[in-house]
């Protein structure tokens, strides 16, 4: 058997970070909008992420909104950014898939709403993966 | 045929450059580091918790020992955001007494950094050189506030100890010599032949980059960050007519160039605030009542916030701090470390994002 000598499990320590007050708030509101479940979303976290970037998480969040603000229409309803750049819960071509997408939907005539909706089914289905 | 082999190596928990134990990570292809990883957990206090339930008598002195190296903008920060709170008014001689402090606070933060950057890159003279004037820093600190560390100068509406005429004399003589002494070293600094080899053009953070990662402090101003100075949000920052550093290089000379113009223009505060110092009371009064807020300051390393949330006896019963060091490190770690062309840089590119991992882990 091969290890590295001093290695650890910190899926403890990881909870224990993704269990703070703000972190606890970022992913309430991210479950909410991505409509995962909380606790999908704190596993996939913590197998995804390292321990830095866990910690940094509600600043990156606060810095993703702020920038949500200057995308267009559609990509900031996606959070394109948000879920890329600042969560980088999906790749940037992935997301770029489902936004081109979402505006080949809105372009046959659906309502801007549903092809959101949509949109935000398919990056849920990416995530879960 | 030489062989080029991916490998995995650990740098700390234990290293004789990092002030406070904590794991680097590198995958790297030869000496070319191709991602770091921090791991964290080996100086964990749970302060946080520690803090949840005790009146603010208590978490006042529980949040200067967050970090001891910043521990006067801690208390600061605490006690503002109280201060908001409950609308609690400080006098005039007071606020400037703080930002005195604050700013003594950061001169000598940033001198050991720099001491630890050139420490690491093994220029040893320059470093020895900056430990020895930090003391005449850390001497005007003690003298003001009665301590090194952990000074517990700054009270709700007011300092507690005020300003002596002898003292005056005292910090004004030393300013001189710390000016004179910071001006020379950062000098040697900057013409260094071998220090700029070890500094110009390694572990580059790019603005966007650090925009990202939400970077702050000399960290960000070194990208070309002016605008993540908190001082220049505050209101007796505004008076003094404070204007933050900033440097476009984004690499580790720049970071540390940054923090010896900073230390200068601490000097430059500090004699502002003797020059304007009005005579007065240091203690306004005011009990900090029930609220919740989130408040901001410039801690040495950047953006300190705190949020918080009392009840009307005044104990605090949430509370999450997050401190500058958690940008910067990520940023260190997944920006700047990235695409180090030698091994030998790491220690050196870390160090020079000023890590607290004190702060960090908290």
């Amino acid at each position: 058997m091969t290890a590295f000598m001093y290695e650890k499990d910190l899926s403890a320590m990881k909870y224990a970070i993704l269990t703070s007050t703000r972190h606890d708030r970022m992913i309430r509101e991210i479950a909410a909008e991505l409509d995962i479940p909380q606790i999908r979303l704190r596993k996939l976290m913590m197998d995804r992420f390292d321990m830095m970037l866990l910690e940094n998480l509600p600043a990156r969040y606060d810095q993703g909104k702020n920038s949500r603000k200057t995308e267009n229409p559609v990509e900031k309803d996606l959070g394109a950014g948000l879920y890329t750049r600042a969560i980088p819960l999906i790749s940037s071509s992935e997301m770029g898939k489902i936004t081109e997408q979402v505006q080949t939907l809105i372009r046959e005539g659906t309502s801007e709403h549903e092809a959101v909706v949509a949109g935000r089914k398919m990056i849920r289905g990416v995530i879960l993966q | 045929m030489k062989r080029t082999v991916d490998v995995s190596v650990p740098i700390g928990p234990i290293h004789p450059c990092f002030k406070e134990p904590a794991r680097v990570k590198c995958e790297t292809k030869g000496e070319f580091v191709i991602s770091a990883e921090v791991e964290l957990g080996y100086m964990k206090k749970g302060i946080e918790r520690i803090m949840r339930g005790r009146p603010w008598q208590e978490v006042m002195f529980l949040a200067e020992r967050v970090c001891g190296i910043c521990s006067v903008i801690h208390n600061m920060v605490f006690i503002e955001a109280l201060e908001q709170m409950s609308t609690i008014a400080v006098p005039e001689r007071a606020a400037l007494l703080r930002v005195i402090v604050n700013e003594l606070d950061r001169m000598q933060s940033h001198i050991l950094a720099n001491f630890s950057y050139c420490y690491t890159i093994e220029h040893e003279t320059l470093a020895m050189y900056l430990l020895d004037v930090r003391e005449h820093v850390m001497d005007e600190l003690e003298r003001i506030t009665g301590a090194r560390v952990t000074c517990a100068y700054i009270v709700p509406g007011g300092v507690r100890f005020d300003l002596r005429s002898e003292d005056v004399l005292h910090l004004r003589a030393n300013l001189a010599v710390i000016e004179e002494e910071v001006t020379r070293y950062m000098h040697m600094f900057e013409g260094g032949p071998l220090i700029a080899l070890r500094s110009r053009e390694i572990g580059v953070l790019s603005r966007g980059a650090a925009l990202e990662a939400h970077a702050v402090g000399p960290t960000a101003r070194a990208s070309g960050m002016p605008e993540t100075d908190r001082r220049i949000h505050h209101p007796t920052y505004k008076k003094l007519g404070f204007s933050p550093v900033s440097r476009t290089e984004g690499d580790n000379y720049a970071r540390i160039m940054v923090r010896f113009q900073e230390v200068l223009e601490s000097i430059s505060i500090i004699r502002k605030c003797l020059d304007t110092l009005p005579e007065g009371p240091i203690r306004g009064g005011g009990i900090p009542g029930a609220g919740e807020i989130a408040y901001s300051g410039e801690a040495p390393r950047g953006e300190l916030s705190y949020f918080i949330k009392t009840d009307a006896a005044g104990r605090v019963v949430d509370i999450s701090i997050q401190t500058p060091s958690i940008m910067n490190i990520e940023a260190c770690c997944h920006y700047m470390l990235k695409g180090v062309s030698s091994l030998a840089d790491v220690p050196s590119t870390f160090v020079s994002a000023d890590p607290c991992i004190a702060c960090t882990e908290r």
